[in-house]
């Protein structure tokens, strides 16, 4: 039976970040800054374009990136837990240590899930999610997007041994995969490099179905840049393969050795 | 003769176990028998191959060679059952110090598949066996160094293992606390019958176990119950201080076997219980010793005699060709 185990991993990271206030409050406020702050300033330099203004337009990106740092953080928390106690619970309970990553990408994600519940409440309450929203696309989007980003967590922390910068993996995970991927900008829009990274980066696609689900297909330059069954395609693909890879990354002696040593290491005295 | 003959009444049951690490030996062909219920004590330095021994068992690494059977499924075969039937308390706290005493073992309780109502009624009789009762809703962070490692040991038994892993559980612990510890893996034997395997590098603590192994560079270098080790040393240690303490140790260990130099002391094993012959030996060392001790042997001197004499040997021969 390994329902229990997971949902005790489960329940921990959401106790977690209720206790966390902090934590959730920053998850409040960042999106909100980029939402009131830098869309308001791009629709002053812009002016409207068609019926869409850019704050509109912010609105799938921002809610997107409520989950892209919720997920991140909490899947990236694994490496904290592999420093501390708690994987010592873990690896000595009596299920296979893949299920330790399957129920941290499950975590993560549900952690990034209500994140962006909140998230889009204000956003709800603030007006902007009044130009029509496709109610199945949200809930397939913010299921995807919060497992996509999980899995993407969970397979850095997979490889990384100890987290001594947290700002080391914000400036070279989650801002690049933030700032490319169509959350700011159409992906159409950008010069080729960029546009080519935009398109192998999988978050673009999890954006790119909010899209469909807040903007709908309305006549702008601001539409969506792909249709929904390959936003769907991709991001399926890419939750399987990701969280396949670091099941199997976590299962290898050669990785879990080392572990184990971190966690028995002998205490300083 | 080859035992491939299972025996169900065996809770740990290690054959020809090794682990090397690149080209160090860390465990070189450990063999142990350990009986349901026993109380057992794995004794050694730092670094003698312990905590890899408990790794082994207890499934977490894997060994380069041999195997062994714990609460009764091979370790290399069927390590979820292995795992299943033990718990272990790891020299490091498993413990999440954000939740609270009550949360942990909740945690804990649900990794190993219990129901709720399972994990309440076992975390209050646990929490009321080891005097944590009143702190169930405090956070870890919150309890002394000694209640975390006795709520560390609740969450290593919440789920009944029929074999108990205590690597080092006393290290960092004062007098009191480490007492207490004592005290509360004593009511877990008593009251579930549980087999405990136990490394410590405190030997003293260790002289209640039914069953000793001194081990050094990953090999058994003794083993017995720690009273018959005890006095199969001797019935005395005698600890002389002299000024040429060469000469003394030549002289006296025809009479009474290796010794060795201890700082500035000698010491010996002396055979007989005889008080007369020790004091005729004193009458006799008289002038020529600074002081003379005498007193009864314990677990520290089995490890000392083991490793020292070797040691005094090797130099002896060394420097007296």
């Amino acid at each position: 039976m390994i329902l229990r185990p997971v949902y005790a991993v489960i329940e921990r990271e959401v106790l977690k970040l209720f206790r966390q206030r902090s934590r959730l409050l920053a998850a409040m406020v960042r999106p909100m800054i980029w939402l009131l702050v830098i869309g308001a300033g791009f629709d002053a330099m812009l002016g409207r374009s068609g019926n869409l203004s850019y704050q509109y337009f912010l609105v799938p990106g921002v809610l997107g990136m409520s989950m892209l740092f919720g997920a991140m953080l909490a899947a990236l928390s694994t490496v904290y837990d592999k420093e501390s106690g708690v994987m010592r619970m873990l690896v000595i309970a009596p299920f296979e240590h893949y299920w330790i990553v399957i129920a941290k990408t499950l975590s993560a994600a549900l952690a990034a899930a209500i994140q962006a519940l909140l998230v889009l409440a204000l956003l709800f309450l603030l007006g902007y999610l009044n130009n029509g929203v496709v109610l199945p696309l949200l809930v397939a989007g913010i299921v995807s997007t919060s497992l996509v980003c999980a899995s993407l967590g969970m397979l850095i922390a997979a490889w990384t041994r100890t987290l001594d910068n947290f700002a080391v993996m914000m400036n070279l995970v989650i801002f690049p995969v933030f700032f490319l991927s169509g959350s700011l900008y159409p992906v159409q829009h950008l010069p080729s490099v960029l546009r080519f990274v935009a398109t192998i980066n999988p978050y673009t696609y999890g954006v790119d179905l909010l899209k469909h689900a807040v903007l709908g297909m309305q006549q702008s330059q601001f539409h969506p840049d792909f249709g929904v069954p390959l936003d769907l395609a991709v991001l399926f693909v890419f939750v399987l393969l990701a969280t396949v890879i670091a099941c199997m990354r976590f299962s290898r002696d050669t990785a879990y050795e080392p572990l184990i040593h971190i966690l028995a290491r002998k205490r300083e005295d | 003769m080859r035992r491939d003959v299972v025996d169900a009444s065996l809770a740990i049951q290690a054959e020809g176990l090794t682990k090397r690490y690149g080209s160090a030996l860390a465990v070189d062909g450990l063999n142990l028998e350990i009986p349901a219920g026993q109380f057992f004590g794995l004794l050694g330095p730092n670094g003698s191959g312990k905590t890899s021994t408990i790794h082994m068992l207890s499934t977490l690494i894997r060994p380069s060679h041999g195997t062994a059977r714990v609460a009764g499924h091979d370790v290399n075969r069927a390590s979820l059952q292995v795992r299943a039937g033990i718990g272990v308390v790891f020299q490091e706290s498993a413990l999440d110090r954000t939740l609270s005493v009550a949360e942990n073992l909740r945690f804990a309780g649900l990794l190993h598949s219990l129901s709720v109502a399972q994990i309440k009624e076992r975390s209050s009789e646990l929490l009321d066996l080891f005097g944590l009762g009143e702190k169930r809703n405090r956070p870890v962070a919150a309890l002394s160094g000694g209640q975390r490692r006795a709520l560390d040991i609740a969450r290593g038994v919440i789920h009944r293992p029929q074999i108990l892993f205590l690597d080092e559980p006393t290290i960092g612990l004062d007098v009191p606390n480490r007492r207490n510890i004592w005290r509360f893996i004593e009511r877990l034997r008593a009251e579930f019958n549980v087999t405990v395997f136990l490394t410590t590098h405190y030997l003293e603590e260790a002289a209640d176990c039914d069953k000793v192994a001194f081990i050094k560079q990953g090999r058994v270098v003794k083993i017995g119950p720690p009273h018959d080790l005890i006095d199969g040393l001797g019935a005395y240690i005698i600890e002389i201080e002299s000024e040429n303490q060469e000469e003394l140790v030549r002289n006296l260990t025809p009479r009474l076997g290796p010794g060795f130099l201890d700082g500035d002391k000698a010491c010996f094993r002396f055979a007989s219980k005889d008080i007369a012959s020790l004091v005729t030996l004193q009458a006799e060392l008289a002038d020529k010793v600074i002081s003379m001790r005498w007193r009864r042997p314990n677990l520290n001197d089995v490890f000392l005699w083991v490793n020292e004499t070797e040691l005094w040997q090797a130099k002896k021969t060394r420097r007296i060709p």
